[in-house]
C-alpha cells in the first residue's frame, strides 16, 4: 500500500511537469515539421525548398507521421510547428487557431475505369473504389456527383492510389480515382490499353498544404518568411525547369537516400506534375483559398456557404504576399 | 455489502468520467472533447441508427473470430497441455503469434487473404487465440498431481480424470485466458477496421476524425469499450454457472 501511494505521488508530480513541457509555448529555435507520409518522390521538391531555406539560416527538423490526421493532431497539440495536410474541418469545427500558409499541391486526381465505361455519366449507380471516407478522393466523388448529376453506387475504400491500381489490375474493381503519377504509370504500362481515363473538370483546390498555429506563425514571422520564400522560389524554378529538383536534391538527405530507381524517375515525375498543373508556382494564395472554400464546402468538410466563409479564418496570407513581391 | 460494491463501482466511474470532463474542458487538446459532448454524440448516433449499422458490420469479424478463438483455442490448449508432443508442435506457433507486431504484419495478411472478412477474422484470431491457448495449456499442465492420483486410486478412467478433475481444476485460469483473449479480440477487430479497410466502428472512428468530429470519434471508441466490458461480465456469469466454487469478485463485474 505504501509503495503504491509513493508511486502515485511520483506520478502526480511527474505528470503535470511533462504536460507542462509539451503544452508550453512553442518557443522553438528549430522549427519542427510534421510530414503526413514518409519521404518519397512526391516530397522531393519540398525537401529542395527546405535545403534552400536552411542555406538562408532556417534550422529545421522533420518527423514523418503515418497519416495526415496525426500530423494535424501534433500541430494542434503544439508538439509540431508546421504540418502537412488540409485541415479545413479541424479549423472550422475544433476552433483551433490553425492557418494555411502555402499550397503544396492541388487535388489532381483522375477517374480511371476499365473499358466498360467511357464517360462519367456511365458511372451512374456503379460501384467505385476510393481512398477513405471523408478523404480527398471521396470529396472528388461528391463533387462529380453534384456537377455531372449522377450518383455513384456502392463506395468501397482502399487507401493508397497504388493499391487501387492493383485492385483495377486484379479485376477486383472497375472504377476508381487515382493520382497523377499512378495514372501515368498505369496508362504507360502494357496494361494501359485496358483502361480509360475519364474526362473531368479542372480542380484548383488544395490536396496538400502547409499550415501552422496562428500564434506560432506570428511569433516566428522571420522563420516562416524564409521558409515561404524558399518554397516560392523552388515552385517557380520548377515550373520553368522540372529537372532542378533532381539536380538540387541533397544526396545525403532523406530523398537522396531513396533507391536509385526512384531517383531516376524524379525528372519524369516532376515534368508530368508541372505539365499536369499539380503545383501552383504562386503557392496558391487567395485563388487557392477561394477554390478550397468552394471545394471543401461541396465535399462536406466545411459547413456553410462558400460566400459566407472568410478566407482569413483559414489562411494566413502575409508571408506568401511578401514572398510574391 | 453488495451495496457497498455497487457504490464503489459508481464512484470509480464518476471519478473517471469526471476527470474526462475536466480534461475536455481545460482542454488538454483542441481535439479532445468533453465527456458530455461525447455522450451527446453517442446518443445522436444511437437515435439515427448509425451505431447499429456500424456494429452489424464490426460484429461479423469480431463474433466469428472470438468464437473460433475460444473453441479452437481451448481445444488446442487442452491438447497441448495433455500431450508433450503437441506441446512441442504447437506452443512455438502461439508464442510467435503472441509476440508478433501484428499491425506491421497486416499488409502480409492482406496480400495473402485480400481485404475482405477473412483477413479481419484472422486479425481477431491472431490477437485472441495465443492467450487462450497458452493459458489453457499452462493450467492443464499445472493440475496438482495429487488430484490426479486421487482419481486413479478411485479407479477413474482417463476421460473422467480429464472431465471431472483436470478441467474443473484448470477452469479459473482457462477463464482468465478467455477474458484476456476476448479483450484482445476486441482490440483486433478495431485494429483490422482501422488498418485493412474502414468499415463499421473503425469507419466511424476514421471518418469522424477526418471531418474533425471528435465527439463522435470518442463516442465510437467509448461504445466499443462498453461492449467489451459488458461481454466480459457475461463471460463471468457463464463461468460462475458452469463451475460453481470459482466465485471470486472481478473488477469488471
Amino acid at each position: 500500500m505504501f509503495r503504491f501511494l509513493k508511486a502515485a505521488a511520483v506520478a502526480a508530480m511527474v505528470l503535470p511537469a511533462t504536460i507542462g513541457l509539451t503544452a508550453g509555448p512553442a518557443q522553438a529555435e528549430t522549427i519542427r515539421i510534421a510530414l503526413a507520409e514518409t519521404p518519397s518522390d512526391e516530397l522531393a521538391a519540398f525537401f529542395v525548398a527546405l535545403d534552400r531555406a536552411k542555406a538562408n539560416g532556417l534550422d529545421y527538423e522533420w518527423t514523418a507521421f503515418s497519416d495526415e490526421e496525426l500530423a494535424i493532431q501534433s500541430v494542434l497539440s503544439g508538439q509540431m510547428d508546421i504540418g502537412f495536410g488540409t485541415p479545413y474541418a479541424a479549423m472550422q469545427r475544433s476552433k483551433a487557431p490553425l492557418r494555411i500558409i502555402f499550397q503544396l499541391s492541388k487535388l489532381k486526381f483522375f477517374p480511371v475505369t476499365t473499358k466498360k465505361y467511357s464517360s462519367l455519366e456511365d458511372l451512374n449507380g456503379e460501384p467505385i473504389l476510393l481512398h477513405s471516407r471523408g478523404g480527398g478522393t471521396d470529396s472528388i466523388a461528391n463533387v462529380i456527383e453534384e456537377r455531372v448529376g449522377i450518383t455513384f453506387g456502392e463506395r468501397s475504400y482502399v487507401p493508397g492510389s497504388s493499391n487501387r491500381v492493383a485492385a483495377l489490375l486484379g479485376g477486383r474493381a472497375d472504377a476508381t480515382i487515382i493520382d497523377l503519377s499512378n495514372k501515368n504509370k498505369l496508362m504507360r504500362s502494357e496494361a494501359g490499353g485496358n483502361f480509360n481515363v475519364l474526362e473531368m473538370f479542372d480542380v484548383e483546390a488544395s490536396d496538400e498544404a502547409l499550415f501552422g498555429n496562428l500564434n506560432w506563425i506570428q511569433e516566428n514571422e522571420e522563420d516562416v518568411s524564409i521558409f515561404v520564400n524558399a518554397l516560392v522560389s523552388v515552385w517557380q524554378d520548377m515550373a520553368k525547369d522540372p529537372t532542378i529538383i533532381r539536380r538540387e536534391t541533397n544526396p545525403d538527405g532523406p530523398i537522396g537516400q531513396l533507391p536509385a530507381e526512384i531517383l531516376a524517375e524524379l525528372d519524369g515525375f516532376y515534368s508530368d506534375a508541372v505539365e499536369g498543373g499539380l503545383y501552383d508556382p504562386n503557392g496558391g494564395g487567395r485563388k487557392a483559398a477561394m477554390a478550397d472554400m468552394e471545394w471543401y464546402s461541396a465535399a462536406g468538410q466545411l459547413e456553410g456557404s462558400p460566400d459566407e466563409l472568410n478566407i482569413e479564418d483559414f489562411w494566413y496570407l502575409a508571408p506568401l504576399d511578401a514572398a510574391m513581391k | 455489502m453488495p451495496n457497498r460494491a455497487l457504490f464503489l463501482k459508481l464512484l470509480s466511474a464518476a471519478i473517471l468520467f469526471g476527470a474526462w470532463e475536466v480534461a475536455g474542458r481545460i482542454p488538454v487538446s483542441f481535439a479532445f472533447p468533453t465527456f458530455l459532448e461525447s455522450m451527446r454524440a453517442l446518443f445522436a448516433m444511437t437515435l439515427d441508427g448509425t451505431i447499429f449499422t456500424a456494429y452489424a458490420e464490426t460484429l461479423k469479424p469480431l463474433a466469428i473470430g472470438v468464437a473460433i478463438s475460444a473453441v479452437l483455442g481451448i481445444a488446442i490448449g487442452l491438447w497441448v497441455g495433455l500431450s508433450n508432443t503437441f506441446d512441442w508442435l504447437f506452443s512455438p506457433i502461439f508464442i510467435v503469434m503472441q509476440a508478433a507486431p501484428l499491425a506491421a504484419l497486416i499488409p502480409l495478411l492482406v496480400l495473402a487473404y485480400g481485404i475482405g472478412l477473412t483477413s479481419k477474422v484472422l486479425v481477431v484470431c491472431i490477437m485472441a487465440m495465443p492467450v487462450i491457448v497458452l493459458n489453457t495449456s499452462g493450467a492443464v499442465r499445472n493440475t496438482p498431481e495429487s488430484f490426479k492420483e486421487m482419481g486413479r486410486s478411485f479407479l477413474a478412467s482417463e476421460t473422467s480424470i480429464i472431465l471431472r478433475i483436470i478441467i474443473p481444476a484448470a477452469s479459473p485460469v482457462i477463464f482468465a485466458g478467455l477474458r484476456l483473449g476476448i479483450s484482445a479480440g476486441f482490440i483486433g477487430a478495431i485494429l483490422s477496421e482501422l488498418k485493412i479497410t474502414p468499415t463499421g466502428v473503425g469507419d466511424i472512428i476514421t471518418y469522424s476524425r477526418s471531418i474533425a468530429d471528435y465527439p463522435s470519434m470518442y463516442a465510437a471508441i467509448f461504445s466499443i469499450i462498453l461492449l467489451a466490458v459488458l461481454f466480459l461480465n457475461l463471460l463471468e456469469k457463464i463461468e460462475v454457472t458452469l463451475f460453481k466454487g470459482n466465485q471470486r469478485d472481478y473488477v469488471s463485474n
